[in-house]
């Protein structure tokens, strides 16, 4: 159990941060990706000794993340639809609120712009922008061809394009 | 686009994380082994639910081979199977009138459809 121990306090060395930022774009509010990330560890333990050595540990690490962010996304969009709001004006409404927001009025744009991807684009989106994650990586922790991804990956730029330029219209 | 990052987090917010993050092992239960018996638990379940299901169905719908001409029969030994207790023991040589079937399937509590169920076994 030590062992296990030693091997779970070098994952969250390791990965903690990185896992944070990814997970706070997702979701984009600093406490839900506080919560989140707990979950996200909880989870990462309690499967660990499972890990076989299959995958990477990095890949099952990341992959218990995004798996985890997109089910918690999930259960937000049935939480707005039950509350008769638009998930999309709950995430827009994130960004927003962010008091952690320090960037310009053009970033909060793109960032409210990404926050209006569908969770499975916004999350190719950030793995490969932000998190600067490899096309194959990106393939190994989603089972996603490289094809497919970068695919994604280009809509999901296209519509943010497209999104910034509405934006800039309606003002 | 640009890549800066807009984003920030509370001061030392990392370092405490990662101090909360390392106490899960001490606050969580131990993790289960990985081939252990709750591994196996819900399969072991379903597999219990779907031999019990077989078993009383089975032990309902079955028609006994050795009365298989004497529809009444059936009656009595499916009354048998329906009584919860047990208690009913008609000898295959008893001779059972209708009023006997009768009286106790209305003491049995049958339902419609397990009457009806009855009806269409009249062929036999």
């Amino acid at each position: 159990m030590e062992g296990l121990e030693q091997v779970f306090n070098s994952i969250v060395k390791q990965y903690s941060e990185r896992l944070y930022w990814h997970v706070r774009r997702m979701v984009g509010s600093h406490e839900d990706a506080d919560d989140l990330l707990q979950e996200i560890f909880l989870k990462i333990w309690t499967a660990l000794p499972t890990f076989r050595g299959e995958a990477q540990l990095y890949t099952w690490v990341w992959r218990i993340a995004t798996n985890e962010t997109l089910n918690y996304l999930r259960k937000e969009k049935v939480r707005a639809l039950l509350h008769f709001a638009s998930p999309d004006d709950v995430a827009v409404q994130k960004v927003q609120a962010d008091p952690f927001f320090n960037g310009t009025e053009a970033e909060r744009e793109t960032a409210k712009a990404i926050a209006r991807l569908p969770e499975k684009q916004r999350q190719v989106f950030i793995m490969r922008w932000w998190d600067e994650l490899s096309y194959e990586e990106i393939s190994a922790i989603t089972g996603t061809s490289v094809g497919a991804l970068k695919a994604s990956y280009h809509i999901a730029k296209e519509k943010i394009q497209l999104n910034l330029s509405d934006a800039e219209v309606s003002k | 686009m640009t890549k800066r990052n807009p984003i920030s987090v509370p001061d030392g917010y990392f370092q405490n994380l990662e101090k909360r993050l390392q106490q899960i092992p001490t606050q969580e239960m131990q993790p289960a082994a990985p081939h252990g018996v709750r591994r196996l638990a819900p399969y072991v379940a379903y597999a219990a639910s779907l031999a019990l299901l077989v078993a009383v169905g089975s032990l309902i719908f079955r028609k006994p081979a050795a009365t298989e001409e004497y529809g009444w029969d059936y009656v009595s030994y499916l009354a048998q199977s329906l009584d919860p207790d047990g208690l009913v023991e008609l000898k295959e040589t008893e001779e059972l009138t209708e009023d006997d079937i009768r009286s106790y399937l209305l003491a049995s509590n049958i339902s419609v459809e397990q009457l009806n169920m009855l009806s269409d076994e009249e062929a036999y």
